[in-house]
């Protein structure tokens, strides 16, 4: 019984890892966090990453000044920006293993060329 | 019109329902349930639901008037609502900023432009009391922090300019400091908070909603339920349907998925026909409306949108068959957008208007830039350039401006009737800017009838449903057939006033 435990835990350990490698992940990620799913996943695998997860290691002020705008469009900063301020939460324009368009595109042509889609 | 037409126009859009996010996944049923025996996870003293600039004033007045414990809940993951994506203009009779300009208004001629609008179905009583108490509603604004333009606009269907517009030409522009306001007051803000049905006592009045905590709004199913005890009401502000794509159809089967919209993606209506279900009062459902100012070429509001609804009044908008004006550009919106919808080529083909401005009078908008940058406007140095650019037959054209030029020096426009006290002194020359124009749902006019006291009718007793209040586009039948633009914000903010001084009264 011990042994098929032990056995099924490996098998199963071997399942996480495999989908772990299989999902898309940022290299800056890789490094970081490697394959501990929970680190983000603080509401469970299948969810989706508290608003906070992502707060654990970005600064939201830091952010808003990597991508500050010029002052004619400083309103189009994505991490501080004219309809939500700095309160706009992460996954609503990043998805970590499935690119996603930013909020802004449901109404906006402009672009963010770093911006991952 | 014809099927043929309606063909044309799918055909138009699609493509642009992607852009515009009206997918939707079916919401969950929810469904009242009796306080008898009922474990309470929390109470609260004020319950609001929705944090657009109904829920943000109520919130705001509700502590003002002495509440302590004061909560607001929104089912997305962002506040502010359809409130934060709009075009921030704010419309109000005999304000300081009329008096500067000379401009002579009263809460009488308000209420009878809204009615004239209205087409013989709006609330007079409702218009009245907003009209009011609008002021009072815009000081809010104002103590909160939101800016605004240093000049008014006289927008389509008002017999005078009377519309404020936030600096940034956006909700946004109140919807943050509003925000940031209840804040500091100590109300206590939720997202992801979606509601689920209300809680009622024995006698039908509601004591209570039910409410999914840490709820994905494309998830259905996600969240943790909870029973939420309302000391002293529930105000619903949940604002319309626009985004309901079944719904609307239901109320008109032609604003399929591919007719665009400038709506929030939670404009889905659950709020209100919950509030159905219980007994209130349907109204006007059917009055749906699209805003004639909205541009084909970006998704949503966009920048276009406060672009035309700034130059419509010194501009002409053109159908490109015919090279020539073919509405009063400041006509009420229903009257515009009808108007925009029959442009159509020889094959009956959508042809989208265009509305031609002198850059001397568009570039005085900081969205004029904006729609040159990003391509969903376009700058002309000739009509020559503009007519071969949009294919408009060129001596037509070049005689319907040289006509309206006519109108502007005579102050009279003998072709579409158009008031242009605004137009004066304001040629269509060159250089030009151009952006193409149709029409997007914006607004429903229905939802549940309430009084001037904000409180919700029961159908079947006819008096108001205990506990229940109701503010902003959730209610219907103030404005009738069409909404005049910049009356919403108003209605909203003086709707979620009042509901929080009869709460507290009460």
């Amino acid at each position: 019984m011990k042994m098929y435990k032990l056995m099924l835990g490996l098998v199963l350990a071997g399942l996480v890892s495999l989908s772990a490698q299989a999902i898309e992940q940022r290299d800056y990620h890789k490094d970081v966090i490697g394959k501990d799913c929970k680190s983000c996943h603080d509401q469970g695998v299948k969810n989706y990453p508290s608003d906070q997860a992502c707060l654990q290691c970005h600064d939201v002020d830091e952010l808003a000044e990597e991508t500050a705008r010029s002052e004619e469009d400083k309103w189009q900063n994505p991490h501080n920006n004219l309809h939500y301020g700095k309160e706009l939460p992460c996954i609503e324009c990043h998805g970590e293993h499935k690119a996603k368009k930013p909020i802004c595109s449901n109404c906006h042509t402009f672009k963010y060329d770093k911006h991952k889609e | 019109m014809s099927n043929k037409d309606l063909l044309g126009r799918r055909n138009f859009i699609k493509g642009m329902g992607a852009a515009a996010g009206v997918a939707m996944a079916a919401p969950a049923l929810a469904v009242s349930e009796s306080a008898n025996g009922v474990k309470w996870d929390k109470e609260v003293e004020v319950l609001i639901i929705g944090s657009g600039f109904a829920g943000l004033a109520a919130a705001i007045e509700a502590t003002r008037k002495g509440a302590k414990d004061v909560h607001i809940f929104e089912k997305m993951s962002y506040f502010g609502g359809n409130s934060a994506i709009n075009g921030g203009l704010f419309a109000a009779p005999d304000t300081p900023m009329q008096k500067q300009e000379g401009v002579k208004d009263s809460v009488d001629t308000m209420v009878a432009d809204q009615l004239a609008a209205g087409r013989g179905i709006a609330d007079e009583a409702l218009l009245r009391h907003v009209a009011e108490h609008a002021v009072e509603a815009l000081q809010m604004t104002l103590d909160a922090g939101s800016e605004y333009h240093p000049y008014l606009q006289q927008l389509g269907g008002h017999s005078v300019a009377r519309t404020y517009q936030t600096t940034v030409s956006c909700g946004a522009g109140i919807t943050q400091p509003l925000l940031q306001e209840c804040r500091k007051l100590g109300v206590h803000t939720h997202n992801r908070a979606k509601f689920d049905g209300f809680i009622l006592d024995e006698k039908g009045g509601v004591v209570g909603v039910k409410m999914r905590e840490g709820y994905y709004f494309d998830k259905p199913e996600s969240g943790e339920l909870v029973r939420i005890k309302a000391r002293r009401g529930v105000i619903m502000a949940t604002g319309g349907f626009a985004q309901n794509i079944n719904m609307r159809m239901a109320q008109d089967p032609t604003l399929t998925a591919e007719v665009g919209c400038t709506n929030a993606p939670g404009a889905t209506g659950e709020g209100m026909f919950e509030m159905f279900r219980l007994g209130a009062v349907p109204v006007h459902l059917a009055h749906i409306q699209s805003g004639p100012w909205a541009s084909p070429d970006e998704g949503g509001f966009g920048y276009v949108s406060n672009y035309s609804i700034y130059n419509f009044p010194h501009s002409i908008a053109i159908d490109r068959l015919t090279g020539k004006r073919f509405m009063n550009e400041i006509a009420d919106r229903k009257t515009r957008a009808d108007a925009e919808l029959n442009c159509r080529d020889a094959q009956g083909n959508a042809l989208p208007p265009i509305l031609i401005t002198s850059y001397e009078d568009s570039k005085q908008h900081p969205n004029t830039k904006k729609v040159l940058k990003y391509n969903v406007g376009w700058k002309f140095d000739s009509i020559d350039a503009l007519a071969k650019h949009f294919e408009v037959p060129l001596a037509p054209l070049k005689k319907q401006i040289a006509e309206y030029n006519e109108y502007v020096k005579t102050q009279s426009d003998p072709q579409f009737g158009k008031n242009m006290t605004e137009a004066k002194g304001k040629f269509i020359q060159a250089p030009f800017t151009v952006v193409r124009l149709w029409p997007k749902v914006h607004y429903c006019q229905g939802g549940v009838q309430i009084n001037t006291k904000a409180e919700v009718k029961d159908s079947l007793t006819g008096k108001p449903i205990s506990g229940l209040y109701a503010a902003g586009e959730v209610c219907g039948g103030i404005h009738g057939v069409s909404r005049l633009g910049s009356c919403s914000i108003p209605e909203c903010m003086v709707m979620g006033m009042t509901a929080a001084r009869i709460m507290m009264q009460a």
